[in-house]
């Protein structure tokens, strides 16, 4: 989906390619790209998120644009598959719900609404299934969008 | 009744016709409906934690998140208020309900009128089967905020078709 400026007040939220959280587990040792990636109003956050976890600071001494990883997350955290989850809420309408399963995840509106009336029934839809960064990216899109959603690790 | 319309009048304004006094009215309190958004109730659900329960990445959520969406949140108010100055609506004549606004804004009004109706219905604790119910009294409180929500869920499916151009639905 291509968001387009001035339909709201630029903000990091809507166009963050990926979540903040993401940027913690970052192994990133080129300093282009590390520049695109990371948002620079988000960079003092992630700091003070890092220096509360008293982490390595974000630039090395030896590379620049180089993350000391906090080598607590492990490679099969990061590698099992996540659920993006959406809840039911008796406020938000059907269609309203179906726009937004369409606009993040590109889905045809079939599938949106099926998702959308799983929700309904049964209280919750699974709607997406794969790496945490991405579930996480997805998680902070439907909460800008107002859908109760959340993240949870699959047990498979 | 007037029958309310959304159209885009050109390639840059959509335009809001038959806006009848009442939902007139309505319109003009989204933006005080949205300055209850920091009350704890109306905050726990405009910025939800992301799991159910790791109270840690949950904190980290809200650290670094939280502050992006409530800012999102708030332009999203904002250019909404700014748009309303320009609502024209004599309560003596309910034909002549109208206003014009950028294409561009029509997220930050759908935005803003689902803050506002999730905000009501938080405050007033309204359920599903509040929503459902056929006989609502306005001398209620909790009744007149489902009457506010289903109201502004009526301009807000009106531009869900406008985007999708799809049939109404109710509410999930």
């Amino acid at each position: 989906m291509e968001r387009v400026k001035g339909i709201e007040p630029s903000s990091p939220a809507w166009e963050a390619g990926a979540f903040p959280l993401c940027y913690t587990r970052f192994r990133q040792t080129d300093s282009a790209s590390f520049s695109v990636q990371i948002k620079p109003k988000l960079v003092s956050a992630i700091t003070f998120v890092m220096l509360q976890r008293s982490m390595a600071p974000i630039m090395g001494p030896t590379q620049p644009g180089t993350i000391q990883i906090d080598e607590t997350e492990t490679k099969a955290d990061l590698a099992a598959p996540w659920n993006v989850i959406v809840h039911n809420d008796p406020i938000n309408l059907m269609s309203y719900v179906t726009l937004v399963f369409m606009r993040v995840f590109g889905y045809a509106r079939t599938k949106a609404e099926r998702h959308m009336l799983e929700v309904h029934h049964k209280g919750r839809s699974l709607v997406w299934s794969g790496g945490r960064e991405q579930a996480e990216h997805y998680v902070h899109q439907l909460h800008s969008y107002q859908l109760l959603a959340t993240l949870e690790k699959s047990e498979s | 009744m007037t029958e309310l319309r959304v159209e885009r009048a050109n390639e840059k304004q959509i335009r809001i016709t038959g806006i009848a006094p009442v939902l007139a009215v309505m319109l003009r309190e989204v933006p005080v409906i949205l300055e209850m958004r920091d009350s704890p109730a109306a905050k726990n659900r405009l910025l939800p934690d992301p799991t159910s329960a790791n109270e840690k990445a949950n904190q980290e959520w809200q650290q670094i998140v939280g502050p992006e969406l409530h800012h999102l949140f708030v332009s999203a108010g904002e250019t909404m208020a700014r748009d309303l100055t320009g609502l024209v609506a004599d309560p003596h004549d309910i034909n002549t309900g109208q206003l014009e606004f950028p294409v561009e804004h029509l997220r930050a009004w759908m935005s803003a009128l689902n803050q506002a109706r999730l905000i009501l219905g938080e405050i007033h604790q309204i359920k599903e089967e509040d929503m459902n119910e056929a006989n609502l009294d306005p001398r209620d409180p909790r009744d007149l905020a489902a009457l506010r929500i289903h109201l502004l869920g009526y301009v807000l499916q009106s531009f869900v078709e406008l985007e999708t151009g799809h049939e109404p639905q109710a509410s999930i």
